[in-house]
């Protein structure tokens, strides 16, 4: 209580009373009710059962795990192999689909930050941002345009006679994958581009100098100062793949379910809030631990992201 | 130049090219198949060059007020969130380093936190809220609108903040303290000397919040409730099928952001040729006639004039006879085809539900996959073949199709009433991808 | 007492262990140029922030006019500070920089205006009101920067390295300038600067800090002359250093035994040595001169020519001595030539060793 007085009290002297309150205010608001007691709640809430309206509250509103145990076992004993089976099979599809967006981005990242100048850059930096303006349903369907059975990809390949019948690449989850690495691009680029763009451009021609060869001075020179960018931007690229809802809904194989899916489902198809926020929690639960997991092999402080 | 530079140039060419070739191919197939009258957006076959997905989208109701709800809801997002933004930035730039990085922390995690589960928690949260308190409370925090604000501005005031802290750390804090030795009280000095200074950041947030509070899908489509957003309403259209009024509308998206962004290079470089002193001002601008020519505003005047006048020769653009050839080309197809299953269903009556899953044999230049929307579209004359091709869609069609023989096969759509006999305009509440395509075609035999 | 006058009672100011400034105790008079002179991280501008406002000093008192500052602001005290990178509001004009002052105290647009064409006038810069701020030379956003402190009416002007930026041609005009300018409006200037050119050439009193301690305080030609202190000594223009031991002291003058022999030095700040104590004997490179009688034996190593001056440098007894000589005239002197030097006892001071 000290020290949020004290706080305040440097704002009042910085800023003035009034300032002081509004950021004070703000912040407060912004953080306990906006970001805090909502989580709360919704953990709260995976832990009831789903009642109808009139009994919430009630003698019957009590604590359960029944959600929790129904994601490991089902309604039965057995094991819930499809569920877990969709939240792994998510967790690896974004890592994949993260890992490619570094392999890709980060070559323009540094092309942009020590190759390209004035005009050039201006026009690289807009046209990483032009496509990201396009609603991310738009973007997803685009990829739909080009994958579907009618699409570009299958029109051209059967046009040049490499096969004849429509290759299914929305079954086969490629326009999905394709659609989510198109989608976060520009969050992977800006932040190892911020990152790569401290790096003195001397350093490099010094290490050339001394004769390393390009791929040595990328790993040596380049890749440490970029590895706090490349992190953050794994870090938002991961969680946005593995969070992603429009693109597997609109172009997600008919088979292959995105673990965002069945909390859709559990809330809107099943009317199941308290399972759909259970799952909520877990995928929340899963995703955090794993970037937290990973920020701690790379030695990374959670502070570099978004930075 | 040395010899390995020379070629880590051209490797950064060459990649770059490739790296915008991936980012702007799905732009430009989607343009192009904006303009193909096909009733499934493609490219290839091409059909006959048509403006009227452009109407059917503005016809689209749903999408229309979903779009004034997007517009209601942004504003109200920028109104919060940027102040927001803007306190939690001036927040971390004073408080001391330890709890720095702690409230960093705390303000970052909704960037993080999967927008599925902040809908969820905004929703139950709220929802709680309001069956405690009861009464005016309730009706409110269950109210769409309201929650769909609350949960947008939880996680974009994080991307003000984040525009926010960037400017600020620009910001040289001697001339606040300049301005306090001068005389001015810290409320002076905070009105007068960082608000300036943060204006361009304001704007830049103020139009980034919109933006990202317009293209949220996953937090709204739970707190949005029964309602729709424009997002949400253009997510489940697609779900249930498309048309290339999708592409039109990202025409008209690429082509505003494309104004936008020339006219902010006309203004970048004007500024720049101001600020680099008469050395860096080109004859360009010290000349009258060119100041006014590269002035940011003429350049969008320009633009926007150029844009009008592309709407309105695409809208004198007449496509119904275009249309009609390809029709009688696809009846006349069809009717082979037709012939060709009778013919082959007498030789064996035994196999006949499997005849048409192998449309192998159209004629050359002909994809299979045109098939589908054909259908569609010859539905008032060519009703009788659907019902007899009813299950092997799943294996002859791969998915996209879903939604275009859905329209064939009464009782596998949402919304079967559409494509029905009489070819009369549907009912504008109809949601159907074909609704709008239809009435263009209503005429035809 | 003057409304004008500074006083710094005891003042220490302390961040969590560090001590940024220890008991400074001083009076600036009223209408004085008095620079603080130190290397950088020596507590000066923790010291002129302090007195300023911007903070309070952990013990002690500031007075200015002999009225104790303790919680006021930086906006209620008669000081105006010139920062180090001048902080002109870059959104501004300059007319708006210099009346922003008088903004903030409600003054009318118009006389604003009035009184910021009058002070462009004081630094010789009529008409550039309205011009912006990037648009100046160096050295005329360093009078503007003036211009605007001196539009609060303060009785004492504080200035915070304020010609570090200028390149070094522009630094001696400004130094010239600053002074004539001090002298016509009359304030109290208090000068920060790790530039002893700077301190020397333009202030009426110099204290010179290190590690937070005020060293001396003098003017400028008796802190040249007459270091109290190794540091100053060292600090304030070169100098060759010669360890010993006491031998005897009659009145000022004090022999000592030295690797280059016995030497008489003059005690520095009056004080009495003990027999035995090691001390330091300070001698200035141009008070040193070579004398065919002199006492001490030298080898040349090598002699450099800078133009206006020429450097000799000398081995002596394992020590290494440097004598500087007017720039022109005689060929260079080869290395390895023996040579005698002589130096008079009264230009030398002779202080502690350091730790003793």
């Amino acid at each position: 209580m000290e020290r949020i007085k004290g706080i305040f009290g440097d704002f009042v002297g910085r800023h003035g009373l009034g300032v002081a309150i509004y950021i004070s205010a703000s912040v407060l608001v912004w953080v306990i009710v906006l970001i805090a007691l909502p989580q709360v709640a919704m953990l709260d809430y995976s832990f009831r059962h789903n009642l109808p309206p009139a009994q919430i509250g009630g003698p019957e509103d009590v604590y359960t795990i029944s959600n929790y145990s129904y994601f490991l076992f089902g309604n039965g004993e057995s094991f819930n192999a499809l569920d877990t089976g969709v939240l792994f099979k998510t967790l690896f599809a974004a890592a994949i689909v993260t890992f490619i967006d570094i392999l890709i981005c980060y070559p323009i990242a540094f092309i942009l930050a020590h190759s390209a100048t004035g005009v050039a850059a201006r026009m690289m930096v807009l046209g990483l941002i032009v496509p990201f303006w396009v609603n991310e349903i738009l973007r997803a369907f685009a990829f739909r345009v080009i994958f579907g059975a009618t699409g570009l990809v299958n029109g051209i390949g059967m046009g040049m006679g490499l096969w004849d019948t429509p290759v299914d690449f929305i079954r086969a989850d490629v326009a999905l994958y394709s659609s989510l690495t198109y989608s976060y691009i520009l969050l992977m680029v800006f932040p190892i581009y911020n990152a790569v763009e401290a790096l003195d451009r001397n350093q490099i021609e010094a290490a050339q100098d001394m004769g390393a060869p390009w791929w040595r001075v990328h790993w040596r020179i380049v890749l440490p100062v970029a590895k706090p960018g490349i992190a953050s931007g794994a870090t938002i690229v991961f969680m946005l793949t593995a969070g992603a809802l429009a693109a597997p809904q609109i172009i997600g194989g008919p088979s292959n379910l995105w673990f965002t899916q069945l909390v859709y489902q559990w809330f809107n198809d099943a009317s199941n809030w308290q399972r759909g926020a259970a799952y909520a929690t877990i995928l929340l639960g899963s995703c955090l631990t794993f970037v937290l997991l990973l920020m701690k092999v790379f030695r990374v402080p959670i502070g570099a992201i978004g930075r | 130049m040395s010899a390995p530079a020379t070629s880590g140039r051209s490797f950064a060419v060459f990649y770059s090219i490739l790296f915008f070739a991936f980012l702007f191919g799905p732009l430009l197939i989607m343009t192009v198949t904006a303009f193909n009258s096909s009733s499934f957006p493609r490219v290839t076959p091409w059909e006959c060059f048509t403006t009227e997905w452009f109407s059917v989208l503005i016809n689209n109701d749903r999408l229309m007020q979903g779009l004034v709800t997007s517009i209601f809801i942004g504003i109200g997002v920028v109104a919060i969130s940027v102040p927001v933004g803007l306190a939690g930035a001036l927040a971390l730039s004073e408080i001391n380093p330890a709890l720095r990085s702690a409230l960093y922390t705390v303000l970052i995690t909704p960037v993080l936190i999967p927008g599925v589960v902040l809908g969820i928690s905004t929703i139950v949260f709220w929802g709680n809220l309001g069956r405690s308190l009861g009464g005016g409370a309730q009706d409110l925090f269950f109210n769409g609108i309201f929650l769909t604000i609350v949960g947008q501005v939880t996680f974009i005031s994080a991307y003000a903040m984040l525009i926010f802290s960037a400017r600020l750390q620009r910001f040289d804090p001697t001339l606040t303290e300049a301005a306090l030795d001068l005389g001015a009280t810290p409320g002076q000095a905070f009105r007068r000397i960082l608000l300036p200074f943060l204006r361009p950041a304001i704007g830049s947030a103020a139009f980034l919040t919109l933006l990202a509070s317009f293209e949220n899908y996953n937090t709204t489509v739970f707190t949005i409730l029964a309602d729709n957003t424009f997002t949400t309403a253009l997510a489940s259209k697609i779900r249930y099928g498309t048309d290339p009024s999708l592409s039109a509308l990202a025409v008209i998206i690429i082509a505003v952001t494309l104004i936008g962004a020339i006219t902010h290079e006309a203004y970048t470089r004007r500024r720049e040729a101001i600020l680099g002193g008469a050395a860096a001002r080109s004859a360009l601008y010290t000349n009258p006639l060119g100041r006014i020519v590269t002035h940011p505003a003429t350049i969008f005047a320009l633009l926007v004039v150029l844009a009008g006048f592309a709407v309105w020769k695409g809208s004198q653009h007449e496509a119904a006879e275009c249309k009609m050839q390809i029709m009688d080309e696809k009846r006349a197809n069809q009717e082979r085809l037709l012939e060709e299953q009778r013919l082959r269903m007498q030789q064996q009556p035994q196999n006949a539900p499997q005849a048409p899953a192998q449309p192998g044999t159209p004629p050359a230049g002909t994809n299979p996959s045109p098939f589908g929307g054909a259908f569609g579209n010859v539905a008032p004359g060519a009703s009788a073949p659907a019902p007899a091709t009813p299950a092997p869609p799943a294996t002859t069609n791969p998915s996209p199709f879903g939604g275009a023989f859905g329209n064939v096969a009464p009782g596998a759509t949402p919304a079967p009433a559409a494509p029905q006999p009489p070819p009369q305009p549907p009912a504008d509440a109809n949601p159907s991808p074909f609704g709008g395509a239809f009435k263009n075609i209503a005429p035809a035999p | 007492m003057s409304t004008r006058d500074v006083t710094l009672d005891h003042v220490s100011i302390r961040f969590g262990q560090h001590t940024a400034v220890n008991n400074a105790l001083l009076n600036i008079a009223g209408g004085e140029f008095f620079s603080f002179l130190g290397p950088s991280g020596c507590g000066k501008t923790t010291l002129l922030r302090c007195i300023s406002g911007f903070i309070e000093p952990t013990e002690g008192r500031v007075l200015i006019g002999g009225k104790d500052m303790k919680r006021v602001g930086p906006n209620k005290r008669p000081t105006a500070l010139i920062f180090q990178n001048l902080a002109l509001f870059p959104l501004m004009s300059v007319a708006d920089n210099i009346a922003f002052p008088l903004e903030v105290r409600g003054v009318g647009r118009k006389e604003r205006r009035k009184r910021a064409d009058e002070l462009l006038d004081l630094i010789a810069l009529p008409g550039v009101g309205d011009k912006k701020v990037y648009e100046l030379s160096g050295g005329q956003r360093q009078r503007v920067a003036i211009a605007r402190a001196l539009a609060v009416e303060p009785d004492i002007l504080l200035l915070d390295e304020p010609l570090s930026a200028l390149d070094l041609k522009l630094r001696q005009h400004m130094r010239t300038e600053l002074r004539a300018i001090q002298q016509r409006v009359g304030l109290t200037f208090i000068y920060i600067t790790h530039d002893q050119g700077e301190a020397l050439t333009m202030s009426d009193r110099v204290a010179v800090m290190n590690a937070g301690v005020i060293e001396q305080i003098d003017d400028p030609l008796t802190i040249y002359e007459k270091p109290r202190t190794p540091f100053v000594a060292s600090f304030v223009g070169e100098t060759n250093s010669i360890p010993g031991k006491v031998v005897s002291q009659s009145g000022f003058d004090v022999s000592l035994d030295t690797a280059l022999g016995r030497l008489v030095g003059r005690s520095a700040g009056g004080r009495q040595f003990a027999s035995g104590q090691d001390v330091v004997l300070f001698v200035r490179p141009e008070q040193l001169m070579l004398d065919p009688g002199g006492k001490i034996a030298a080898t040349v190593v090598k002699e450099e020519f800078e133009g206006s001056q020429r450097h000799l440098f000398l081995e002596a007894g394992n020590a290494a001595l440097r004598v500087s000589r007017v720039g022109g005239g005689a060929e260079l002197m080869a290395p390895g030539l023996a040579v005698k030097l002589n130096f008079d006892p009264g230009r030398s001071s002779v202080m502690p060793a350091a730790g003793a």
